[in-house]
């Protein structure tokens, strides 16, 4: 017997989210050269070197994150899609993981010594913390694994796990100092926001339609995840910020993205307000929207990819 | 004298809620930069967060500024260290006398000024104030800023200095950030804004250019340059095809030389350079903003302006093609630089000539690259070339703008020797500008004096400035004194008066007042020229000489029709048609001591310390994120905006491209130079809609775009909750 190879039709739609989504994505598409980064390097002359050198390992933890989820999460999910649709959505996640990876290094060749950074890419391989996260999720990415818990985890890892590592840039740049690294990371999320909601997304139409027993499964097992990452999560901040005494305020960021992670599920939130007071500046860091900044330091992160429309004759009336 | 400058008061106390805000009150142990955050927070009851953002403010105070500020017992004490150390130039205050200087001194700090902004206060003392050589204290205080600033430029005339005083402080005339920072202390950039430079077809000129931009950069303000004379990428050389690169590597060296030199670290290098459309590069030229351009050419801090003749409409309007002509064939026949040719005037005949070079693209797709590239980048700036020199009253051709498209100036083309000196030397053109705060100004006791003296203040600046290291630019204002005085919090102040931006009402007010604003200018240069018994080079040759400049205001009014506008103006004096004509015969008789009077910058910086809306446009979102390299991400919120009036602060997304333009046509054609003018667009918009919109500027007689602007709303489910300038 003989399979049919069949091509992609985007002008049949099985779910509309997908082409929605994939507009978005397409929109976005950037590259780390359009931010002016060599305009950080006196900056970053500003930092302690204790404060560089945990610059540098927040960024090789996520640039690990980032590779995973590259090489080895969304290509996982694209034989678990239910539309062509999505598996087309999936692979412009896994290209774009990639450039976030690429983008690491793009801050470190600029700002950074060679030396610096092996360094801290060894540290990435030799930290506890960081290779349990990546080891728990790689685990659920592994073929044959249940495609949903698949999902669940690649929602942890976009919605949550990388932001105890964004929120140091967008710290310094709240204290003006990295602005355009933080610009460049302010992109990163923009994407990394889509991803998480729209795999979530894929994860609740496939929760429907499923028994009560198995949804109570895939519930518990969701928040012995998370239990799980949040355990492991608070020890790698703590070692991380303890230093420059942080630790609290990335905890509330931790629990108010956990939430954001549990919602992208469909799920209600494990953490109570109370301990979920993001620092203000953080908060409202993250918007990359209508931002106004001065051209001649920075390019910013609201500028897309538009739509070209050729003009019609009435266009012309004059 | 040095008292804290807010005033103290119980902090109050409880709990806050980022993101889902359940609780009121503000926390008292945030810090200043949290609390400046909580104003793009919407509070429990969905309300903006005014009070943080002034808690902000005074928390900066206490804990920041007050704790680092230098303490001094009196004036005196304070002045001697200043100028012993040499922070401050002793000739400044050597003009005066101790007890003028008291009084003045005195009389600012009366005036209890206060910041109303965390914005504004953490602005000005990042970076305007003079701080110690270590940069770590602070040694002046906003009142002492503005009397230095008073005094170097009324260059010892007592009763010039109060007033300068007295429209600076009270937030009248703001002059622009080169003057307001540097004016008084020891080590500094220069006074002057902005510098354009134009280059010509040879390796003479493009070094001597990379040298003055250098130099230019070093000195503070920011540099365009002219490429269009350029020859283009495969022209020949002494005769033999294909040689040339073309602008691209020249940009290079620019975008390069800007980001090496700054001034003393205080401003980044800025420059920008512009290009005719019919030049053959042109396409080259902003594909180098592309997103996916290779890294060899791709421009990344490089601002690109694109000069566009009339006849570009009119062949895309016929959806034909159009051509672009080696600029060196075109020097070679017309015996002038292509920029001295009107591309409209000479079309027909140069694609004809076959000695000619050129090539051709298609008209409408040239204008949908733009649009393209606007989208990708918000690069390029437009100016409408024939527009620009129909409404030029002075001799001579504009060719290019600057850094930010208000400058529209004449300007002549140096020619060099191998040395690099000159063989005759042409003008480049500077601009020294300032802007008056619209509310404050209509608020104000006299509405002619304050533009008078701000005419003034900035003449000063012009006559203070030799730029020796540039000297086509010294020559260029020697001869022209060329001032540049522009307008800000137009928004903050229509709001204020209950009408909205872009309605009938606003856009006739914006007629009536920069009408008035030209009738003192001019009487202001006017008067300048006869104190001095001098007149600006060519004056004889312009439209102000023979008296045409004047028809178009003494043919009608220029006054209020609608009621609205007829209340806000109440009981400041216009000037009415005889006005104008008395006017007119004055200066037919005495001439002007200024070649330009009138321009509008964009007001960034500036804007925000004066508690004002940026410019003449609409505000961006009615919480302002700022980001800028030295002071991080800032929220700053609109001039006069309370919970209560937030209906007539729409912003620039919701008002649309066509009222903006609207608006700033019924400047516009009150302004001599040009007007910094941003379109805003949703990201949903379409290429088309942009063309759109320059198409309705072009129409309606704009003489430059600036900025376009996107904004993008977040995809549903993933927004940051609770957030105020992430409308929904």
């Amino acid at each position: 017997m003989r399979t049919v190879a069949r091509a992609v039709n985007w002008n049949r739609l099985e779910d509309e989210k997908d082409l929605e989504v994939w507009n978005r994505l397409t929109v976005n598409f950037w590259l780390p050269e359009k931010v002016p980064l060599s305009n950080d390097v006196q900056s970053w002359a500003t930092l302690r070197p204790e404060e560089r050198e945990l610059t540098i390992r927040v960024f090789t933890g996520l640039t690990l994150l980032d590779t995973i989820q590259n090489t080895v999460g969304a290509p996982s999910m694209m034989p678990d899609a239910i539309t062509p649709h999505e598996e087309a959505v999936l692979s412009n996640i896994a290209f774009m993981e990639a450039v976030h990876a690429r983008s690491y290094s793009s801050i470190f060749s600029t700002l950074c010594l060679t030396k610096e950074v092996d360094e801290a890419f060894r540290w990435s391989e030799e930290n506890p913390h960081l290779q349990a996260k990546a080891r728990l999720i790689l685990e659920e990415y592994k073929a044959g694994s249940d495609p949903l818990k698949r999902k669940i985890a690649s929602v942890f890892l976009e919605s949550f796990l990388f932001y105890s590592g964004f929120y140091l840039p967008m710290y310094w740049s709240s204290r003006a100092k990295l602005t355009n690294t933080a610009d460049l990371i302010r992109l990163i999320i923009r994407d990394e926001a889509v991803h998480g909601y729209y795999i979530g997304y894929k994860y609740q139409r496939a929760l429907e339609k499923l028994d009560a027993a198995r949804q109570a499964e895939l519930k518990d097992f969701t928040f012995a995840l998370i239990f799980d990452l949040y355990d492991i999560e608070q020890r790698y901040t703590a070692e991380l910020y303890d230093g420059i005494g942080l630790t609290e305020d990335v905890k509330a960021f931790l629990h108010y993205n956990a939430n954001k992670a549990l919602q992208n599920l469909g799920y209600e939130a494990l953490f109570p307000p109370q301990v979920c007071e993001v620092n203000p500046a953080i908060m409202a860091a993250l918007s990359p929207d209508s931002e106004n900044h001065d051209f001649f330091s920075g390019s910013g992160s609201s500028y897309v990819i538009g739509k070209a429309v050729a003009t019609e004759d009435e266009d012309w009336d004059f | 004298m040095l008292d804290n400058g807010v005033k103290t008061g119980s902090v109050k106390a409880g709990g806050v809620k980022a993101g889902g805000a359940q609780a009121d009150g503000v926390k008292e142990t945030l810090d200043y930069h949290a609390l400046n955050a909580m104003l793009n927070l919407y509070d429990a009851d969905g309300r903006i967060r005014f009070d943080a953002d002034r808690m902000a403010a005074r928390q900066y105070f206490l804990q920041h500024v007050n704790q680092n500020t230098v303490f001094f017992h009196n004036l005196d004490e304070k002045l001697r260290y200043l100028v012993d150390e040499g922070y401050y130039e002793p000739e400044v205050l050597d003009q005066y006398s101790k007890n003028f200087q008291r009084a003045i001194w005195d009389a600012a700090y009366a005036r209890k000024f206060r910041f109303p902004t965390f914005l504004g206060a953490f602005k000005y003392y990042t970076s305007y104030t003079l701080k110690t050589r270590d940069g770590q204290r602070f040694l002046e205080r906003y009142e002492d800023r503005v009397v230095m600033v008073a005094l170097t430029l009324a260059r010892g005339d007592e009763a010039l200095a109060m007033r300068f005083m007295e429209e600076i402080l009270s937030g009248r005339f703001q002059p622009a950030t080169p003057t307001f920072l540097n004016a008084g202390k020891q080590s500094r950039g220069e006074l002057i804004s902005c510098f354009l430079l134009r280059l010509e077809d040879n390796m003479e000129s493009i070094g001597r250019s990379i040298n003055s931009a250098l130099q230019l950069s070093k000195r503070g303000g920011g540099v365009a340059l002219m490429l269009t004379n350029l020859r283009e990428a495969g022209a020949p050389i002494k005769g033999i095809e294909n040689q040339s690169s073309g602008v691209i590597p020249v940009m290079k060296l620019l975008e390069d030389s800007f980001s090496y030199a700054n001034q003393l670290g205080a401003r980044q290098g800025a420059g920008a350079v512009y290009l005719n459309a019919h030049h053959p590069d042109i396409l080259r030229f902003l594909d180098t903003k592309r997103e996916n351009a290779d890294e060899k050419i791709r421009i990344k801090t490089l601002s690109l302006g694109v000069v566009i003749p009339d006849i570009t409409f009119e062949l895309a309007k016929k959806n034909e093609d159009m051509y672009l002509f080696s600029p060196h064939d075109v020097q070679r026949i017309y015996g002038v630089p292509f920029s001295e040719i009107s591309v409209t005037e000479k079309y027909a005949e140069m694609v004809d000539d076959k000695r000619i070079k050129k090539k051709k693209i298609n008209a409408r797709a040239f204008f949908q690259t733009l649009a393209e590239i606007q989208f990708e980048s918000g690069y390029p700036y437009i100016m409408f070339e024939d527009t620009v020199n129909r409404a030029n009253p002075v001799h001579g051709r504009i060719t290019m703008s600057n850094l930010c498209s208000e400058i529209l100036q004449v300007n002549e083309a140096s020619e060099f020797n191998e040395d690099l000196s000159y063989a005759h030397l042409g003008t480049d053109i500077s601009c020294n500008l300032g802007s008056l705060n619209i509310a404050a100004t209509m608020d104000g006791p006299d509405f002619g004096a304050t533009v008078e003296a701000a005419i003034r203040a900035l003449t000063a600046v012009s006559e203070m400035s030799a730029i020796d290291s540039v000297p086509s630019i010294r020559r260029g204002n020697d001869e022209a004194h060329a001032v540049g005085l522009g307008q800000m919090n137009l928004h903050g102040f229509l709001a204020r008066e209950h009408i909205h931006y872009g309605s009938p009402e606003g856009i006739e007010f914006t007629s009536v007042y920069f009408a008035a604003v030209a009738y003192h200018a001019i009487r202001a240069s006017n008067l300048l020229a006869r104190e001095k018994g001098q007149v600006f080079k060519d004056f004889d040759k312009s439209k102000y000489a023979d008296g045409t400049f004047f028809d178009k205001y003494t043919d009608r009014d220029w006054l209020p029709t609608l009621p609205d506008v007829a209340r806000v103006f109440g009981d400041v004096a216009l000037p009415t048609r005889e006005d104008w004509a008395a006017l007119k015969a004055d200066v037919m008789t005495h001439g002007l001591y200024n070649r330009n009077l009138q321009a509008v910058p964009p007001t960034g910086s500036i804007s925000y310390i004066n508690n004002s809306t940026s410019s003449i446009h609409p505000i961006v979102s009615k919480i302002e994120i700022r980001k800028e390299g030295k002071i991080g991400r800032v929220y700053y919120p609109a001039a006069f905006m309370s919970n209560e009036n937030l209906e007539y602060y729409r912003d620039a997304y919701e008002i649309g491209p066509e009222a903006i333009i609207d608006t700033y046509a019924a400047a516009t054609e009150h302004v001599d130079q040009g007007l910094s003018l941003t379109l805003f667009f949703p990201a949903e918009a379409t290429t088309r809609d942009i063309n759109r919109a320059q198409i309705h500027a072009w129409k309606k007689g704009i003489k430059t775009i600036y900025y376009i602007r996107l904004r993008q709303t977040a995809l549903e489910g993933t927004e940051v909750q609770g957030c105020v300038s992430c409308t929904l």
